[in-house]
């Protein structure tokens, strides 16, 4: 499997974004339309009562060159959560797929905790004005904390094959202090969900489905499936537990294992999938893949260095 | 209306000795019966930190069968450790409700975590005793009642119950969070969930009792109990603003079900009010209902819910 890398596509700094947001653009999320495609992404404004950020979900059309950008959106795509709700403090990311005319939108919410940093739930919305806004179908999450999966489940990526709806998503497996001074860190895998409906979720209740590579205390991230070549492959991120902000060669690259029944899958990122390109935007870090087709192609969305606060860029599958 | 004789203070956790994590408050009292005691798990709290803040523990307290008011014996620990760093209930295990099947004892409780923008969340846990209700283990780490679309947050006060094979949970779910004086306070309502194997749960997703004193009313405690061919449901409820006190504090209602699912409210049954003085006398709060040797009793709170512990009344007559 070979990637041709297209570079930085989109830039926030570029451009002007609702809620007062400024940098980041993580995660992107692609909903294909006939003659655009409209890339969802999170992006941070600065809280006024504590200085931390909060995630806001936008969006950008671009021509289906990916390459000019149409138009960004100019209102809130959907509103944060209320006090006390599992999303009160971001959206991040936000995945998008079509379901009976609708756009589905499942979200991972964040909210802040008072040990830990955060904590986070999957959401869902549902836009009928073709993904330009999306309203909740309730305050609280679909997708939450579970006997076995005891913290952060978050980064659901949902599609459909046949009848059944899958989630894959994430649950952490609890939180550690790796020095004395240090603020904890967390620790999340993949997991599995599927539903009939796409809002009552069926866990498999805390079954690692992606072998660690980096031992116990390797953190997985963001899994994104698409099929082609006659079999599933999926794409995620992960990275050391601790130490991997900064840390050159601890932190997010990009993964990839494959299937042929989505349920199990064969790790196989021993070679570096899509390595960095030294001196550039995506140098020092990989992370967020999401992968969707359009016209015959696939692509690769994919943050770079510092988790995406320069933006977003895409490489393409080499057939 | 039913008449309950008050019997006085049963249990103050202040006159309790040499454990930390049991100083103050006996709270939300659930009774399992042994053939020549009773055993109540309660909730209970160290003192303080330096920030006021409290952390909750669940134990029990054995009374003789014979002599509610007399103390066999204060466990020597809590009967489950709190949570790990980021788990739901790093900060508190309260309450607990505790049923016996088949050769094990289960307790179902509400975890305590501690937010940013408002100050708790809670979701409910589950336990297992294989030693009579000695000792409990988790059966997992995270809760196995948690948030869901139409239940967004505090999901707390677990009462189990098993009627014709099926388990039954009737727990509360935070409606909303109320900005009261500058300061969030979480209004929430009764809720039930059913479930074959007590484990993975179906939420009936509707508020069972009516609101009476104010849409905003908060509501806890709803203990069931079948007798007589009905279902009877004390609980109680306050007001969501300035409820710290005698005129808007708890109060207990009374509700009834011929099919565990429709209730209807009728507080002005419930038989039992604050005292004019006493330990309860502003509050009373955190009913349960239990039958023992041919007599029907009410657990409950008083003042400052249960700082200074739980009490008993017997009824006259039967419910029905």
């Amino acid at each position: 499997m070979r990637w041709h890398k297209l570079g930085k596509i989109f830039d926030p700094a570029e451009h002007i974004l609702a809620n007062d947001c400024s940098q980041y653009a993580q995660s992107p999320q692609a909903l294909v339309f006939d003659d655009f495609v409209r890339i969802y992404f999170s992006t941070r404004a600065v809280d006024k009562h504590n200085g931390k950020f909060l995630s806001h979900v936008a969006f950008v059309d671009m021509k289906k060159n990916l390459r000019d950008v149409i138009r960004v959106s100019d209102k809130t795509v959907i509103p944060l959560g209320g006090l006390g709700c599992f999303d009160e403090h971001g959206i991040f990311p936000m995945n998008v797929l079509r379901h009976g005319g609708a756009v589905y939108g499942y979200t991972c919410g964040w909210n802040r905790r008072v040990s830990v940093s955060v904590d986070t739930a999957i959401g869902l919305a549902i836009s009928r004005d073709g993904g330009e806004t999306f309203q909740r179908i309730g305050p609280g999450p679909v997708l939450a904390p579970s006997l076995h999966e005891p913290c952060l489940v978050g980064d659901g990526f949902v599609k459909r094959f046949g009848e059944i709806f899958h989630m894959w998503y994430i649950f952490g497996t609890g939180w550690k202090k790796y020095s004395a001074d240090a603020a904890p860190d967390r620790t999340y895998k993949i997991g599995h969900a599927t539903s009939l409906n796409g809002v009552d979720w069926a866990k498999e209740e805390a079954r690692r489905i992606i072998r660690d590579r980096l031992g116990p205390t390797e953190s997985q991230a963001l899994p994104t499936v698409v099929e082609f070549g006659g079999r599933y492959h999926m794409f995620f991120c992960y990275r050391e537990s601790a130490d991997f902000r900064t840390h050159k060669g601890r932190g997010y690259r990009i993964g990839h294992a494959v299937s042929d029944d989505l349920r199990d899958w064969l790790r196989d990122d021993e070679a570096s999938l899509l390595a960095g390109t030294p001196g550039d935007w995506d140098a020092d870090m990989q992370c967020y893949p999401h992968a969707f087709g359009c016209d015959g192609s696939v692509y690769l969305l994919y943050n770079g260095n510092e988790f995406g606060r320069c933006g977003f860029g895409l490489a393409k599958l080499i057939p | 209306m039913f008449a309950w004789k008050k019997l006085g203070k049963v249990f103050t956790p202040q006159a309790v000795e040499g454990r930390v994590w049991l100083k103050e408050f006996a709270q939300a009292p659930a009774t399992l019966v042994f053939s020549d005691f009773v055993r109540v798990y309660f909730s209970c709290r160290p003192t303080a930190d330096a920030n006021g803040q409290y952390v909750s523990y669940s134990t029990y307290v054995d009374l003789e069968r014979s002599d509610l008011f007399k103390i066999r014996k204060v466990a020597e620990k809590p009967i489950l450790g709190l949570g790990d760093l980021g788990e739901f209930d790093e900060f508190g295990i309260y309450p607990v409700s505790i049923a016996r099947h088949a050769d094990e004892v289960r307790a179902y409780y509400a975890g305590w975590t501690r937010c940013e923008s408002v100050p708790f969340n809670v979701a409910i846990g589950c336990a297992v005793s294989r030693d009579g209700g000695n000792t409990f283990v988790k059966l997992g780490n995270g809760p196995v009642l948690s948030y869901s679309p139409d239940e967004p947050f505090v999901l707390s006060g677990p009462k189990i119950r098993r009627f014709d094979n099926r388990w039954y949970l009737w727990y509360i779910a935070g409606r909303k969070w109320k900005i009261v004086a500058g300061r969030p306070e979480p209004v929430y309502k009764i809720r039930m969930a059913t479930s074959e194997d007590g484990i993975q749960w179906n939420k009936v997703n509707k508020d069972l009792i009516d609101s009476r004193i104010e849409a905003d009313e908060a509501q806890a405690s709803p203990d069931v109990f079948e007798a007589n061919g009905k279902y009877h449901m004390f609980f109680c409820y306050r007001y969501s603003s300035d409820y710290r006190n005698r005129e808007k504090g708890y109060r207990i209602g009374y509700a009834w079900s011929s099919n565990l699912i429709d209730w209807r409210r009728d507080d002005a049954r419930a038989g039992i009010d604050v005292s004019t003085e006493g330990w309860d006398s502003e509050m009373v709060s955190y009913p349960h209902v239990f039958e023992l040797d041919g007599r029907t009793y009410l657990a409950y709170l008083g003042n400052q819910v249960g700082r200074y512990g739980f009490g008993l009344a017997v009824l006259d007559g039967q419910l029905k």
